[in-house]
């Protein structure tokens, strides 16, 4: 039986492999042919913002750690807030293509919290170096959104947006001290505590 | 079948568990707020992982002050502390651990010997609500007037459409309501845990605030705070696809758990209280939102972009605030005689000096409501239209009065009510032999 402390971060892998999927699926059709169904145009927005409001119960259920508490509060709401802003570019009740840079906000908070809450090196244990790994992804990833609003049209760049989540969901598919799912990232990242 | 396997993806990532990097207090002997028909011979906790002893690891402490612990075993995910006999009273155990990822994770936790345990939030050295929490607390009841407040306001006061400006204004005070209520209710939870762990910031920061989530209050931040993401979700679905009657759900929802406050202070916690001083403590609070919030719109949101719907919309909210007035006045004279059932105590307790100055800001309010309610809405009615841009200025003075009521009403949610005389024994023939 896997040990419960486990099952969060690989449903919420799930997540964004689902929320890559479907951004990579619109980066390889063209958003013309993506959003023939209007329900399509909704749905990897949608899913973020389900998410970021998923990330709540996360949040207030595991209190063993005032600083993990902060940090899936921050993840909770800047994630709502991404997936808000994206939802009401594709309704119309925004506009300008610069709210685009509410995800850019979000990839740097999340990222940020993630190496804030790290104070350990990278090599110091296996989940300081996914920490670490996942907390530059975020940083290094928040290119791709900050792209999208300066060149909305580029595939590269929505391949790129939409990679950074698939990435993500890997990572959080491996890498904990027991049961990885994928394997350990780095075999020189410390050894298990459990 | 794509359809039922997206769902259920969906579903399934509704289901939590732990995941933390650092060790994990799992178990304790005794539990959290164990009470115990003797002296435990020790302490153990349980960790996830393993541990390393630190100087301090294990803190016993009686009501009157530290207790010796004879010594302290560090055995893989084990701390083990031997105590002396440990006499009837309730205790308070500090414990901090080197977790394997460096951390010193730390926490608390009250069991009793004969005796009731405290909650984690009354733990040996916790000094009570501070200056930092009463702000914190006025900040939630303005969230909370914001959001539950603005929302009764477009729901049962301004029904008709809106222009797009002033929807545009509505929203955005009710969502700055909705993110303060989270946000504030997250520093709340958060300093209070402070006080119960006694410890400096950087190491509340590992600090493990579980005992405190499993007290009355860490129940109510953990319901509310859901519950408000999930009103927040609401106000934003209802703007997004401009469907007011999503509101409902979303002030339905807010009055409901709003209500976490009243199932969680004094008039859950005090000796006394039942469901009725719960209902009227709900009752309260929501009635002061209601009428709050509802000012507050009409200042922020109808005077300055609605101009044509200032007389309808004045018209239609002084009759709502005087049902709210009725509520809150009924409800507070009811907490108020349940809490106080002594005059005297108004000025000779601290509880009841607060409430004096509650009282005051009250009167106060009351008083300009009243002379809007005698003088302005007659003038308002009979078509006075002169009258109407000067009523912005008194408007908002009421509502800043409001304001501070609510302050008096944060320090008074955090004082401790003076403690109720017992009963008396009963009579003499009605004692059974």
């Amino acid at each position: 039986m896997q040990p419960a402390s486990e099952h969060v971060h690989w449903l919420f892998a799930t997540g964004f492999l689902l929320l890559g999927l479907c951004l990579l699926g619109e980066a390889v059709v063209g958003t013309e042919v993506w959003r023939r169904r209007a329900w399509r145009a909704y749905l990897w927005p949608g899913l973020a913002f389900a998410l970021g409001v998923l990330l709540w119960p996360v949040m207030t259920f595991y209190t063993n750690s005032a600083i993990h508490m902060l940090a899936h509060g921050a993840w909770a709401q800047v994630l709502m807030l991404a997936g808000a802003v994206e939802l009401a570019l594709v309704r119309g009740k925004l506009t300008s293509r610069w709210w685009r840079l509410g995800m850019t906000a979000g990839f740097v908070v999340s990222g940020g919290a993630f190496l804030v809450h790290e104070q350990n090196a990278w090599l110091f244990q296996r989940s300081a170096f996914l920490h670490h790994l996942l907390g530059w992804t975020l940083l290094v990833g928040a290119i791709f959104p900050l792209a999208r609003c300066l060149r909305p049209r580029s595939q590269a760049v929505a391949t790129g947006f939409a990679l950074t989540f698939v990435i993500i969901s890997v990572m959080l598919y491996c890498d904990r001290d027991v049961a990885p799912v994928f394997g350990h990232m780095s075999p020189l990242a410390g050894s298990p505590h459990r | 079948m794509k359809r039922v396997v997206l769902i259920l993806a969906t579903l399934a990532l509704v289901l939590p568990a732990q995941a933390f990097a650092h060790a994990t207090l799992e178990r304790t002997t005794p539990g959290f707020r164990e009470r115990l028909p003797s002296s435990p011979q020790k302490i153990v906790l349980r960790f996830d992982q393993y541990v390393q002893q630190l100087p301090d690891s294990v803190h016993l402490y009686s009501s009157s002050g530290s207790v010796g612990v004879e010594r302290v075993v560090v055995n893989g995910t084990y701390v083990t502390a031997w105590l002396p006999h440990l006499p009837k009273g309730a205790y308070t155990v500090r414990w901090h651990a080197m977790s394997g990822d460096g951390h010193v994770v730390s926490g608390v936790f009250t069991f009793g010997v004969r005796a009731r345990a405290p909650a984690p939030t009354e733990a040996f050295g916790a000094s009570g609500p501070t200056t930092s929490e009463h702000v914190v607390r006025w900040l939630y009841f303005l969230a909370l007037a914001l959001l539950v407040g603005g929302l009764g306001f477009r729901l049962l006061v301004l029904r008709r459409p809106l222009p797009a400006r002033a929807e545009k204004r509505f929203y955005a005070l009710t969502g700055i309501g909705a993110l303060m209520t989270l946000n504030v209710g997250i520093a709340a939870f958060i300093l209070r845990a402070e006080d119960a762990l006694q410890l400096p910031f950087g190491r509340l920061l590992y600090g493990d605030l579980s005992p405190i989530a499993r007290s009355r209050f860490g129940t109510a931040f953990i319901v509310m705070t859901l519950g408000f993401a999930l009103v927040t979700a609401f106000l934003f679905l209802a703007w997004l696809t401009d469907r007011a009657v999503l509101l409902w759900p979303a002030f339905l929802l807010g009055l409901v758990f709003a209500g976490g406050l009243s199932l969680s202070g004094h008039s859950a916690a005090d000796a006394g209280s039942s469901w009725k001083s719960e209902l009227a403590d709900w009752a309260h609070l929501s009635a002061a939102c209601l009428w709050i919030g509802g000012l507050v719109q009409l200042v922020v949101v109808v005077w300055p972009l609605m101009p044509q719907a200032r007389r309808a919309a004045f018209l239609a909210f002084s009759r709502f605030a005087t049902v709210c007035v009725g509520v809150l006045l009924l409800a507070g004279i009811y907490l108020s005689i349940l809490r106080l059932p002594q005059l005297n105590d108004l000025w000779t307790t601290g509880y009841g000096r607060v409430l004096l100055v509650k009282i005051g800001l009250v009167s106060v309010a009351l008083a300009w409501g009243g002379l809007h309610k005698l003088v302005a809405v007659p003038a308002v009615a009979r078509g006075g239209e002169t009258a109407l841009p000067r009523l912005r200025g008194s408007l908002l003075g009421e509502s800043m009065v409001g304001m501070a009521v609510l302050l008096a009403a944060a320090v008074l949610v955090d004082a401790k009510p003076p403690v109720q005389p017992a009963p008396p024994p009963p009579a003499a023939s009605s004692v059974p032999r």
